[in-house]
């Protein structure tokens, strides 16, 4: 199991992670040494069947409670007016 | 008072009924041994003042005057909840977990946040981004983790009791390490509710105490079917101190897993003691015998994937949108996503993460994380088939005792191992205890744990607490607390 340095990059774009140069030699090999061990779940190839009991959506009654945004607001990195405020998303015209 | 230190819950308790000291008084005791020991062994992320902490608690119940740690992925209201990294630097918890609204409910002041390894990913607790936490046996060792700033506390006596997170063996593996018992419940049995996710289908709230019986008192504090977590299972609250009459039920069997005991790495006095223990358990009256479950050695491997799966799903609410560390110097929105991220997690976390997105991605997921589904549902099976011939089984908690600190620094992948023993139940979803059972030469904690089918845990507590009567280990703590 080999993991390259475009791999590296790949995942970390996927992850939404930056990443600095000399940070990818030593992840590389920290994945690589994870995945290798990991591929021996492939030796168990016989399935059972999953409980049916297992797994089932609970549903409850979707009730409006009020409840004041302050609290949470009061949290974020950058607000404005009751919203979140990111970085531009869109280039102006 | 210093008797207090190492007390047990029913002494304090009785304590405070007899009216020789006041609920305020046993706060404010503990308060001071965290005072005088924490700064040595970092347990502590934060110690709150006394009266913000009575303020919180109702004046009835039956935790009334007996102080709990809190591991620092569990939500107080309006305390700070870090989870030990950089990214939920300053967060303030908005709601209570359900298990600690019960607490609070029960009188039971909260007087901490425990450290933790980072997102509760770790053995060691040393991937915490505040402090590295010393096991109080010797302190140039790690306490085990991830919720090792929780094990540490209780076992040098600054608290009787503290909750923590279990994933893969993070209550059960620092309780090994730190000489204490380590409860992980039945998957659903405690709920989730307000317990910042890390593997959703494995985490599951546990808790430590220096003596079973102080265990059982947390849980039946904290255990039952709370509707805001879907997966909590449908039980009532109920008593779980009752059957702890010294001796095991009739005709008990035990199983003692052979391919984990013989397990190649396993350190020979911990083997040894294991032994002792099993030696015990036929003195009290069970019959002991060698069961083989083959399956439970691709545990590790089945854990690592989905745990890293889950987990990239789960942090990926840490993006410097809503709450916590945000990179203000980025431009364009993918820029202050990947900057946070890089800046706000730690590497243990980061690795994780970018392993289960490498796990699930397209053209990967069906040679792991498929497989992986598959083995959890075999090792689910081999268990419950075992337990129609065994009632209990006895497997190790930890390959080695406490090891330095720092000591897999170059090899992270056996530091990731230290969950060998511990992860087939949190993909199974039965309940373990984590128990000590000696020392070593060099004067460290062994331990081994007990596991039964699910929802067994008033007998398992009942087992442990007959074995725990015959032993010496709940009444010797580390010198110098």
């Amino acid at each position: 199991m080999k993991i390259s340095r475009d791999e590296v990059l790949k995942i970390a774009r996927m992850t939404r992670v930056a990443l600095h140069d000399n940070e990818i030699d030593p992840l590389a090999k920290q994945l690589e040494q994870v995945l290798t061990y990991a591929e021996r779940i492939t030796e168990i190839t016989t399935d059972v069947e999953e409980p049916s009991n297992k797994n089932v959506n609970v549903f409850r009654e979707d009730v409006v409670k009020r409840q004041s945004p302050e609290p949470i607001l009061a949290q974020a990195p950058e607000e404005e007016s009751s919203f979140f405020v990111v970085p531009a998303i869109l280039e102006n015209s | 008072m210093d008797k207090l230190a190492f007390a047990s819950v029913a002494t304090i308790r009785s304590l405070i009924a007899s009216g020789e000291i006041t609920a305020a008084e046993a706060v404010e005791f503990f308060l001071r041994r965290f005072e005088a020991h924490d700064p040595q062994l970092h347990s502590a992320l934060e110690i709150f003042d006394k009266d913000s902490i009575l303020a919180q608690t109702e004046a009835c119940g039956d935790l009334i005057g007996i102080p709990g740690l809190i591991k620092d992925n569990i939500s107080m209201n309006g305390r700070q909840l870090s989870c030990a990294s950089k990214i939920l630097k300053g967060f303030r918890a908005t709601y209570d977990a359900s298990a600690i609204q019960r607490l609070k409910a029960n009188g039971a002041p909260l007087i901490g946040r425990a450290n933790m390894d980072e997102f509760a990913m770790g053995s060691s607790t040393e991937s915490s981004a505040y402090a590295k936490t010393k096991n109080p046996w010797d302190i140039t060792r790690a306490p085990g983790g991830s919720s090792g700033g929780s094990a540490a506390a209780v076992a040098a006596g600054l608290v009787p009791w503290a909750l923590g997170s279990d994933t893969g063996g993070s209550v059960r593996q620092p309780a090994a390490l730190c000489g204490i018992v380590g409860m992980k419940p039945t998957y659903g049995l405690v709920s989730r509710y307000g317990l910042v996710a890390y593997g959703s289908s494995l985490d599951q709230i546990g808790i430590f105490t220096r003596s079973v019986r102080d265990n059982a008192e947390i849980l039946s504090a904290i255990a039952g079917h709370d509707l805001r977590d879907s997966s909590s299972l449908r039980v009532d609250k109920k008593d779980y101190t009752t059957k702890l009459t010294g001796d095991l039920p009739a005709e008990l069997r035990i199983g003692v897993v052979g391919n984990a005991v013989d397990a190649e790495g396993m350190d020979g006095e911990i083997a040894a003691a294991i032994q002792t223990a099993v030696g015990e358990f036929e003195k009290l009256g069970a019959k002991v015998k060698t069961v083989q479950i083959p399956s439970i050695d691709y545990a590790a491997a089945a854990y690592f994937i989905i745990s890293r799966a889950e987990a990239a799903s789960n942090l990926a609410r840490f993006d410097g949108v809503r709450y916590g560390a945000r990179d203000k110097k980025a431009d364009t929105l993918t820029a202050m996503y990947t900057n946070t991220r890089h800046d706000g997690f730690g590497s243990q976390v980061k690795e994780r993460i970018m392993v289960g997105n490498y796990v699930l991605s397209a053209g990967h997921a069906k040679e792991y994380y498929d497989h992986a589904k598959i083995a959890r549902r075999v090792i689910r099976r081999d268990f419950l088939e075992t337990f129609r011939d065994v009632h209990m089984l006895i497997m190790p908690t930890h390959p080695v005792p406490a090891f330095k600190l720092g000591s897999f620094e170059m090899n992270k992948l056996q530091l990731d191992l230290q969950d060998y023993f511990t992860c087939a139940m949190n993909l199974a979803g039965l309940p373990a205890i984590a128990l000590p059972c000696g020392m070593t030469k060099g004067k460290l904690p062994i331990g081994f744990q007990l596991v039964g089918p699910h929802l067994s845990e008033g007998v398992l507590y009942q087992i442990a607490h007959a074995y725990e009567q015959q032993t010496p280990w709940k009444d010797i703590h580390p010198e110098g607390f």
